[in-house]
């Protein structure tokens, strides 16, 4: 392994390698991938070890017709879809930040998903084994090269968002779906108050559309309909789409398309860097409501089926917690995306759930000094817990 | 295992005692005969008489048996219809079971969020027949699917013939309510599933009861697709039928369900309901497509053309819902059908790549003629998932060979690539195979996450992990269960 000596920051090369250096470095480490997300959820206490994961790259093996893969946790998101592509295949995930560079393993560990979570999932559902290094060296496997498989405790979710804590991803085995022959997105005209209502509209058609999503623009905002599938298929169902949506709906061409949902990538990257960005969950029912009472929000995006949206709000302490206070009291999920630097008084999650404390009897068994991700998830894990 | 012991009367009688502080007389079984209808679940030869049987009414009740427990030290066990196959709900001895079957309101149907809001004693398919009206169902549907409860679904992660395509219980729970080991209750996952931290709800579905008791669940509901086709074709050998399935798979087809029998099945199959299957057939496919009506329609066109190309003897074209009923219904009857073809069989779960199965099949066949013991195949063939059922005579003394033999097949599944389980669960049944799956450290890692949920290990012990006492002792042979042999239910 490599290591540098400025800001302690280990590499290591293979899986032996990290658990090695889990092993040799004794205080808190701080797993790294890209760093597309590196000032997402709590700010890390300082002096951890970082623990670099760019060295572990590359498929481990892939089975076409198994339409399975095993990759290590380093490899970008890009390259693994590159590789996959040749065979007609991908990971039918595509989180905004997967076009910047970011690795499987970040993507995995902080729970990030995009519009196709709508029909596929997050990598939650797609990621179907993992094998992890535990702060002890112990190097664990959970789930396998099959979809479908009940043995033991889906230890691979317990990983999932865990946002660097409780230890570090290093190999990663998913799911694959066969590339769409063919994708078309319409586009409608709408402000967010009737997003919601075309939305559901799309749903209750049968064209299956694989994405719905709305964001805010210049204009007001527009709501993208993806449909994916076979040439013919998706040429109906534009059809019967814009039917459903009306003449104000144009299909967009392939350039028109991609550069909408660049724009929607660049909305939930957040836009201006001195404001904060926050991803929130709500019943979906109940997302319209809540995001029109947050006046201050720019750079709206909102997936109304499924009740997700990020939205950019001005990086002070008040705002931050007004968002988290307001998704909380609806029962829903709120986590801090982007913290401006030096904002560590911006908090990064909603007020403790019920199950902090099982999170933390969990945490004490994996981790029991902490030494991953220390802070990242404070205060649910709270940092002052050192062995 | 499975010898079963008198439980001592005053374990019995202190904990009843507690009990009936909170619930009334008939929901605090004590009596012996009221006992032995707890001793097993679908897994029949695996039997043990716990020593009190509690009915809790509602969330807050489980919690207060379950401080019970906590509070004597004493182990429980949550049970719901008791369909389960591998032996997930067995009582521990001197233990207390928890009866989840009170507690079997659907909450709430919520069209427009499309979810469903269920306590864990509903029955699965009760949950589409109230969503049905709206256009909407629930994916999830083993075979048991009549008679089994959403809290049993989520401890075993059940699965079902249309997983390949829409995923298990796991990809469909958005937030449950859960009782954990002391008592406490606790809300796991979320109304989006958007998480801020662990997936907590994840390593609790499929956790086989061990890490606490669910007393909520909420789960999406899908929209029911446009069109549904579904076509039955025979094949001249498993191998065509195993190339059939490679090749729609590499059509980029993704269909609903793809399942395949082999003769002797089909054999088993057709004596009992008449579903139409070709008996001298060596192979069938029964493959069913789903989704918006042209596409379906074009697929449904590749897809029997690829069936003629690997030279599919008959293509019988289900087209009325009620043909594909007779021909689901056939295939669902397979197990329990099996009865008219052997006096005994033992019911095997595992799981293979797909790109596996002519091998794994081969050798199946292989190994069950070393032993003079018949394999019939029922199985998945999208995701791999078989069934392979060991014909045996008890009569003839042939228990042991016929469980090793299942045994051997479980673990040459893990020796391929593939898993000791694809939808019945480890429970008793298996946990002594569990090495052959996963490192001490992999166990050890589990264990600490058991341990994180229930430091004392009250909840559901002995089973998932192997232990001296569990791998050192034969369970009995199988037994039908009663729903089985009332055909209300069906071993897969």
């Amino acid at each position: 392994m490599t290591t540098s000596s400025a800001t302690p920051t280990v590499t290591p090369q293979s899986l032996d390698d990290l658990r090695d250096a889990v092993r040799e470095h004794t205080g808190p480490l701080l797993v790294a991938g890209a760093g597309t997300a590196s000032d997402w959820a709590g700010t890390p206490e300082p002096g951890a070890t970082v623990l670099s994961t760019a060295s572990l790259t590359g498929v481990i093996s892939h089975n076409p017709g198994d339409m399975t893969v095993a990759v290590r946790a380093g490899t970008p998101l890009v390259e693994l879809q590159e590789i996959l592509g040749e065979h007609g295949q991908r990971v039918a995930f595509d989180a905004a930040r997967v076009e910047r560079g970011a690795t499987l393993g970040g993507l995995f560990a902080t729970a990030d998903s995009g519009p196709l979570a709508l029909t596929f999932g997050s990598l939650r559902d797609l990621v179907i084994g993992a094998t992890v290094v535990l702060a002890d060296g112990t190097v664990a496997h959970s789930g396998g090269h099959v979809i479908k498989n009940v043995a033991g405790y889906d230890l691979t979710k317990l990983l999932h968002g865990a946002q660097g804590t409780l230890g570090v991803v290093a190999e990663l085995i998913l799911r694959l779906h066969p590339t769409p022959e063919a994708t078309a997105t319409v586009s409608l005209p709408t402000p967010l108050a009737d997003a919601a209502t075309h939305a559901h509209a799309v749903a209750a058609s049968p064209v299956e559309a694989s994405a719905v999503q709305w964001l805010q623009d210049g204009s007001g905002g527009r709501l993208l309909a993806r449909l994916e599938g076979t040439r013919d298929g998706v040429d109906g169902r534009v059809a019967r789409l814009r039917e459903t949506l009306g003449a104000e709906a144009p299909l967009l061409s392939e350039a028109d398309a991609d550069a909408a949902w660049a724009a929607y990538g660049a909305a939930v990257d957040g836009g201006a860097q001195d404001r904060a960005v926050v991803r929130v969950g709500v019943t979906p029912s109940l997302l319209t409501g809540l995001l029109l009472e947050l006046a201050d929000a720019t750079e709206v995006t909102a997936a109304p089926l499924t009740g997700v949206a990020t939205l950019s709000v001005p990086a002070t302490a008040a705002a931050v917690d007004d968002v988290h206070r307001r998704v909380a009291a609806l029962g829903g999920t709120s986590l801090l995306r982007r913290r401006p630097p030096g904002r560590i008084d911006l908090a990064a999650l909603g007020p403790a759930p019920t199950s902090a404390a099982l999170l933390r009897a969990v945490a004490a068994s994996l981790d029991p000094d902490q030494r991953f991700g220390r802070g990242r998830l404070a205060p649910w894990l709270p940092t002052g817990v050192t062995a | 295992m499975a010898t079963p012991t008198t439980t001592t009367s005053s374990t019995t009688g202190v904990l009843a005692a507690d009990f009936s502080a909170f619930l009334p007389k008939a929901s605090v079984i004590t009596d012996e005969v009221g006992l032995r209808s707890y001793e097993c679940d679908g897994l029949t030869g695996f039997r043990q008489v716990p020593a009190v049987v509690v009915l809790p009414r509602d969330a807050q009740e489980v919690a207060a048996c379950v401080r019970v427990c906590a509070r004597h030290g004493v182990p429980f066990v949550a049970r719901g219809a008791g369909t389960g196959l591998s032996g997930g709900a067995l009582p521990v001895a001197d233990g207390v079971v928890i009866s989840l079957q009170k507690l079997r309101r659907i909450l709430e149907i919520d069209v427009e969020n499309r979810r469903a809001v269920l306590e864990p004693g509903v029955f699965n398919l009760d949950i589409s027949r109230a969503a049905g009206p709206h256009g909407l169902y629930y994916a999830p549907d083993p075979s048991s699917q009549q008679v089994c409860t959403i809290g049993g679904n989520v401890a075993e992660n059940s699965g079902g013939a249309h997983c390949l395509k829409y995923g298990f219980t796991t990809n469909h729970v958005l937030e449950m309510e859960v009782v954990l080991a002391d008592g406490s209750l606790v809300t796991l996952g979320g109304p989006t599933g958007e998480q801020a931290g662990p997936d907590l709800r994840g390593v609790f579905v499929g956790s086989e009861g061990t890490l606490g008791i669910c007393t909520k669940v909420t789960v999406r509901l899908l929209q029911k697709a446009e069109a549904k086709r579904l076509v039955l074709a025979d094949f001249p050998s498993v191998q065509a039928a195993g190339d059939t399935v490679g090749d729609i798979v590499d059509a980029s087809i993704i269909p609903a369900a793809v399942e395949m029998m082999d003769s002797l099945a089909m054999e088993a199959a057709e004596a009992a309901v008449g579903a139409g299957y070709t008996v001298e057939a060596p192979a069938a496919l029964i493959i069913e497509l789903d989704g918006p009506a042209d596409e379906c329609d074009a697929q449904f066109e590749q897809l029997t053309a690829i069936c003629e190309r690997h030279g599919a003897t008959r293509i019988h074209v289900a087209e009325t819902a009620d043909e594909q009923a007779k021909v689901w219904k056939g295939r669902k009857a397979a197990f329990a059908a099996v009865g008219r073809i052997s006096p005994d069989y033992i019911v095997q779960d595992g799981v293979v790549p797909r790109t596996r199965l002519s091998e794994v099949l081969a050798r199946i066949a292989e190994m069950g003629s070393e032993v003079g013991l018949r394999v019939a195949n029922v199985f998945h063939a999208g995701d791999g998932n078989l069934h392979p059922l060991v014909l045996y005579s008890e009569a003839a003394g042939e228990h042991d060979q016929a469980e090793e033999l299942s045994s051997s097949i479980a673990e040459l599944c893990v020796e391929l690539g593939g898993s000791l389980s694809g939808e019945h669960g480890i429970g008793a049944d298996k946990a002594c195979s569990m090495p052959a799956m996963f490192s001490e450290d992999d166990l050890d890692v589990m264990k600490r996450v058991r341990s994180g949920f229930d430091a004392r290990g009250l909840c559901n012990p002995g089973k998932i992990f192997p232990t001296p006492r569990l791998c050192g002792e034969k369970p009995g042979k199988y037994q039908a269960h009663p729903l089985e042999e009332a055909g209300v239910i069906e071993r897969l």
